[in-house]
């Protein structure tokens, strides 16, 4: 049991992370913005679930009152809905997805703009305050989501028996993942991923083949926050409630860098080995906290401990492997690989 | 009235850690982003020292700039040298200072509670304010803070124009690589930089919580207004940083304050969304912060043309 259970959390955890770092990959890893407010399009997602489907729901049943309480109800009564029928399950986790993606674009667009023009120190410094700002004020503001109370977000899972449930959405998460992989895969692997890679290695140059530096770095925050969203949402989904305090900086900005950077930036198949290394890391001591802390005889919160292991962990990455696990692969295209054979004919002559 | 003073002492600190921002900025070329936790190392040091000594506060304020500027230093030559001279990119330079962060808030989040279990005392919140008192009239912290932004100033003006190492510093900071062919040897002006960073932050740290409450994240909620302070100076110029600093400090106070009057005290908590507004504003206005402006420009032109 204990066995399946750490499984099902290292399956869960995987799909959710594999989501978000693929988003900072290509923001990150291909285009070179160094998007240090991921934690805030995160947040957006789970918002969009929190605050956007509440109230539509809200809507459609007529509740009224307060979102704390109302979510409440919300939650009661559209869990009986959907543990009569799945499809509204379905049907909601279709919906959250789409308005995060959508809130989490917008939000990515809106706040890329004051630094887009600038260099990458500045933008980063603008993305981490701005994501900080977002964070303070959904935890103070309990108009929005419930603040440090947070609020009720249906079961979409309702249907499944208690027991399967955790089963049942480690699978659900999976398949999402998959799917974002597939599109972000295909998404990369066309002139437009090749397009982030030029500018990443050279801004200047791109700009002089007459394309808009401003442009891409604002298309990609759209897009690169929108999928990040996506992962907030289906978190939200997951745990049945929002909590802004659950988006903290560490984990949702900090963490899926390290996955990036450990696994190798701009390839996907590093980043899929560097979430699953870090999670199975991660979970490890997250399960075996307490057993650490007392053998250990550590006279404080094993937390603390995580966060300095994964500090120094940073560090060394940086240092010794700034390449990862999966070192990046040069750029293989049918008409380069045509002009290198022709190359290669040509020099056996 | 009491709101003003607030607000200057407010900016007093940010001055210091905006200060220590900058020139580590300018020598290094790197965003501290540990700038927060650096200063809350100093306000933890303050805390134990007072617990276990008894020494007030103001006493404890050279201990932690002796401390504070070795951690400066240790961060500097154990985690951002290395991957200088191994020729990392800003951004990875900027990911190791967030790196930096987060294992110094392990680092004091682990220690608060160790000392709370050895001391028996609630040692994880902690605030200084009633063990002020009054020095002609004022609070002591504003008396305290204002003098040390001044002595600052003067021992910065006195070491950056009337010393040999000040023109170095100056020539290393304003182009690294011609100072060092010209003999400069710019990693001491490095170390010293993030000396001063560290003693500064530290220092500032330790007064921190005359004004609010300390807990281990402090740093991670205040580095927004130390980059908003930073960036709208210029994040080049110390001068730009001290007029940052005062802008951001008294906007974030009291703008708030005159906000909560006309809209409830709802608005209190708001205050990091002011400076953001106003980094967001410096940014689209005056990318390059105050020290970037017009007026400095023509002047600083006919001096470089006249040399």
């Amino acid at each position: 049991m204990a066995l399946e259970f750490f499984l099902l959390d290292v399956i869960l955890w995987f799909a959710i992370y594999l989501i978000i770092v693929l988003s900072l990959n290509i923001e990150y890893g291909y285009a070179g913005i160094p998007n240090f407010g991921r934690a805030m399009a995160a947040l957006v997602g789970a918002i969009a679930v929190g605050y956007g489907v509440n109230h539509l729901l809200m809507l459609i049943l007529g509740i009224n009152g307060e979102i704390i309480e109302a979510s409440g109800t919300v939650k009661s009564t559209v869990n009986v809905m959907i543990s009569q029928n799945p499809l509204l399950g379905m049907g909601i986790l279709l919906f959250s997805l789409l308005i995060a993606a959508l809130m989490g674009a917008a939000a990515g667009v809106l706040f890329i703009l004051p630094s887009a023009k600038l260099r990458h120190d500045y933008l980063a410094i603008t993305l981490l305050a701005i994501s900080e700002v977002v964070y303070q004020v959904s935890n103070y503001n309990t108009s929005i989501i419930g603040g440090y109370y947070g609020v009720s977000v249906p079961d979409i899972m309702a249907w499944v028996p208690g027991e399967r449930r955790f089963f049942a959405f480690a699978l659900l998460g999976m398949g999402v993942a998959l799917l974002v992989f597939l599109f972000v895969e295909k998404l990369l692997n066309s002139p437009y991923g090749r397009l982030l890679k030029a500018m990443r290695e050279n801004e200047d140059v791109v700009a002089a083949f007459g394309k808009d530096i401003l442009v891409l770095r604002i298309k990609t925050a759209a897009i690169g926050s929108g999928i990040a969203a996506m992962a907030g949402a289906l978190y939200s989904l997951f745990s049945v409630n929002v909590i802004a305090s659950t988006f903290f900086r560490v984990e949702w900005t900090f963490f899926p860098f390290l996955m990036l950077l450990l696994g190798g930036m701009g390839n996907n198949r590093g980043v899929a080995l560097g979430v699953l290394s870090f999670v199975l890391g991660k979970i490890f001591l997250t399960v075996y906290k307490f057993e650490i802390a007392s053998i250990l005889r550590l006279p404080f919160e094993a937390t603390w401990l995580e966060y300095i292991l994964f500090g120094v962990l940073m560090l060394l990455i940086l240092y010794y492997r700034p390449d990862g696990l999966i070192r990046e692969k040069p750029v293989m295209t049918p008409e380069i690989k045509r002009m290198l054979k022709k190359k290669s004919i040509k020099e056996q002559r | 009235m009491a709101v003003l003073e607030g607000a200057i002492v407010y900016s007093n600190l940010l001055v210091l850690l905006g200060i220590g921002l900058t020139i580590t900025y300018i020598t290094t070329g790197v965003p501290n982003f540990a700038q927060g936790s650096m200063a809350v190392c100093g306000s933890y040091l303050s805390m134990t020292l007072w617990l276990t000594s008894g020494l007030h506060p103001y006493y404890s304020l050279l201990f932690s700039f002796i401390i504070g500027g070795g951690i400066g230093v240790g961060i500097y030559a154990f985690v951002l040298r290395p991957l200088v001279r191994k020729e990392a990119t800003v951004v990875t330079l900027m990911i190791a200072t967030l790196a930096v962060d987060l294992i110094l808030l392990g680092i004091l989040g682990a220690y608060s509670e160790t000392l709370a279990d050895l001391t028996k005392k609630a040692t994880k919140k902690f605030i200084f304010t009633p063990m002020d008192f009054n020095l002609f009239g004022y609070d002591a912290i504003l008396v305290i803070s204002s003098c040390i932004i001044l002595l600052l100033l003067l021992i910065l003006f006195f070491l950056l124009y009337r010393t040999r190492f000040g023109i170095a510093l100056r020539a290393s900071m304003e182009n690294p690589a011609l100072a060092g062919i010209m003999g400069v040897d710019v990693e001491h002006t490095r170390l010293f930089s993030w000396f001063l960073s560290g003693s500064l932050a530290a220092v500032a740290g330790s007064m921190l919580p005359f004004r609010q409450e300390i807990v281990p994240v402090t740093g991670t909620l205040i580095i927004v207004s130390i980059f908003a302070a930073s960036i709208v100076g210029g994040l080049r110029s110390i001068y730009g940083a001290l007029a940052g600093g005062y802008i951001i400090g008294i906007s974030e106070s009291l703008v708030t304050f005159y906000l909560s009057i006309a809209l409830g005290p709802g608005v209190l908590v708001y205050g990091k969304v002011v400076s953001l507004i106003v980094l967001v504003i410096a940014l689209i206005a005056a990318p390059m912060g105050i020290a970037g402006l017009g007026i400095w420009r023509s002047k600083r032109w006919r001096w470089n043309s006249s040399s």
